[in-house]
């Protein structure tokens, strides 16, 4: 079945008030292009999760579409911290519920599946936990281990709305590989209701058959395929393409101020129609090209 | 050996590091001055340590110095490319991680750290990182080597968020939490630290040569334990600090 839709076709799909999973870790794999469509399309009230909070939920929620955050913290790496997230959360703003990164993939695991709870270690006489228990009370509880008696911090499944994952590969159904490590995406896409994924390349489904070990995410949980390069632009994308320092570091400096943040708002998002008229207002082709990946090192 | 060596208090911390690792050992490693000192022991008296980034990557042989873990620049030649669930799950949760190496916004005198917030956490704060996988690491290691800046805003009596657990408030509080192991090392630019067997509470094992008492006490947050002989510590020798300065970080990045 052939799902191959536009990025905006593929965002429409997502009402306001939705949860949304995103793939990015810091700065790179983030779903960058998605993040701007979200915002140019005026959805809002979104709930974000991931592992590790990333480059796209900090546009996200600098465009005011975000309402609550499940996340592992997070930065832009040596480029700065999550600014737009972080002044959100320091005003009140939006409602954030912050786990470690094992927690809340272990909560997507239990989403996935279907157990009614998972225990963890972790979280346990740390500050983290308290928050919780105050913040997202349904989300934490004890129990007592049926074999052995010993008391165990349980964590609710998550089950978002819909997963939304850059990949290097996929075909029209939505099979596709990650390259490189995949940190939380695998368990994002199984515990989802539905998956968008969004591909640097499209292939014919006999690829897929030819090399189908390298199959994590499995078409059949796939809404919509989106075939969009430098759609992670100007996060990383392994064995594709380089972040793009420059333009991190303008962002970083740029959202250091609600102003600042605004001014690249309205030029990078808002002042483009799409994707392509981005990737043009950032240098083109020849400013891309020089962010391939080299096939050795797979940056 | 024996000759003078010059060095930054960067990469004594490093090879302080690198010292506290045994051969054989699997390592979860933060970015910054802890993967020097992991690959620092690797290259030098334990070439069968493991090390493992939580994203997903083991036995990465970098050639360029990522801006952090998810630079593909850091999984280089690694052995493995896989998940949080293999890494955090199978190995660290799964109870075979002998060493977490962590750094932070500030620390205590039970060494637990703060990478979350700075502030009243109920009031006016100023939101930094949060854990990623710090919290984990910290309750599942077999045991944790903290690295952290000498300063007084670094080293505090309590810090104003537990993000990763040390000894919490000291004694039995840790076993109680239900957590195994526990930090057994702090390493500063000026001294490191243990932490006493029963009350918890760190404890001066050594002042780096080129400082003195008065300046390691005078310069944190909170008095430590100091017992009656306090030893200066092991400098770096030579070729540690050349393994560091040639062959993992010829930029100086994290520890120049």
């Amino acid at each position: 079945m052939d799902k191959v839709v536009t990025l905006s076709e593929a965002v429409a799909s997502i009402p306001s008030g939705s949860h949304v999973a995103l793939s990015g870790f810091a700065i790179t794999r983030a779903t960058m292009a998605f993040a701007a469509e979200v915002l140019r399309q005026g959805i809002r009230n979104l709930t974000v999760s991931q592992c590790v909070g990333a480059m796209d939920a900090d546009l996200l929620v600098s465009g005011g579409a975000v309402s609550r955050i499940l996340y592992g913290g997070g930065s832009l790496d040596r480029f700065g911290r999550l600014a737009c997230v972080n002044r959100a959360i320091e005003e009140g703003s939006i409602v954030a519920e912050e786990y470690s990164s094992l927690s809340m993939v272990f909560r997507y695991v239990a989403g996935a599946l279907g157990l009614p709870f998972i225990t963890i270690r972790s979280l346990r006489g740390s500050d983290v936990l308290k928050q919780l228990e105050e913040k997202a009370p349904s989300a934490v509880a004890y129990v007592d281990d049926p074999f052995t008696g010993e008391k165990w911090l349980a964590l609710r499944p998550l089950n978002p709305d819909v997963a939304v994952v850059q990949v290097q590969v996929a075909d029209p159904e939505g099979n596709a590989w990650i390259y490189g490590p995949r940190w939380d995406n695998e368990e994002q896409v199984k515990a989802s209701k539905r998956a968008i994924v969004i591909t640097e390349q499209l292939v014919p489904t006999e690829v897929i058959r030819r090399d189908p070990e390298r199959t994590v995410i499995h078409g059949f949980r796939v809404s919509h395929v989106v075939h969009l390069p430098f759609s992670a632009h100007p996060t990383a994308v392994y064995r594709a393409y380089d972040y793009d320092a420059d333009h991190i570091r303008m962002y970083a400096e740029a959202a250091k101020t609600p102003e600042g943040m605004r001014a690249y708002l309205d030029k990078y998002v808002y002042g483009v129609k799409d994707h392509w008229e981005y990737l043009e207002l950032v240098g083109g082709v020849r400013h891309l090209t020089k962010l391939a990946a080299d096939p050795i090192l797979g940056y | 050996m024996g000759t003078e060596v010059e060095y930054t208090p960067f990469e004594l911390m490093a090879v302080a590091g690198a010292r506290e690792l045994k051969n054989g050992e699997i390592v979860a490693v933060g970015l910054g001055l802890p993967v020097v000192a992991t690959f620092l022991a690797k290259r030098t008296h334990a070439p069968d340590i493991t090390i493992m980034f939580e994203l997903g990557v083991i036995d990465p042989e970098p050639i360029h110095t990522g801006v952090g873990l998810a630079d593909p620049r850091v999984w280089y030649r690694a052995k493995v490319l896989s998940t949080f669930v293999d890494m955090l799950g199978g190995v660290l949760h799964g109870g075979r991680v002998d060493v977490g190496f962590l750094g932070g916004l500030e620390t205590d005198a039970y060494g637990n750290l703060n990478t979350t917030l700075l502030g009243d956490p109920k009031g006016k704060f100023r939101h930094f990182v949060g854990s990623g996988g710090a919290n984990d690491i910290a309750s599942s290691s077999k045991r944790t080597i903290i690295i952290i800046r000498h300063e007084e805003r670094k080293l505090k009596e309590a810090v104003s968020f537990i993000t990763s657990p040390g000894y919490i408030r000291g004694g039995q509080e840790r076993a109680q939490a239900g957590l195994p192991g526990g930090p057994s090392r702090v390493i500063t630019d000026k001294a490191i630290f243990g932490f006493d067997p029963e009350s918890k509470r760190m404890t001066l094992l050594s002042i780096h040569p080129g400082c003195t008492l008065e300046d390691v006490l005078g310069t944190m947050g909170f008095k430590p334990i100091v017992p009656e002989h306090v030893p200066f510590t092991e400098p770096p020798t030579a070729e540690q600090v050349r393994i560091i300065r040639e062959e993992i970080d010829p930029e100086g990045i994290y520890s120049g």
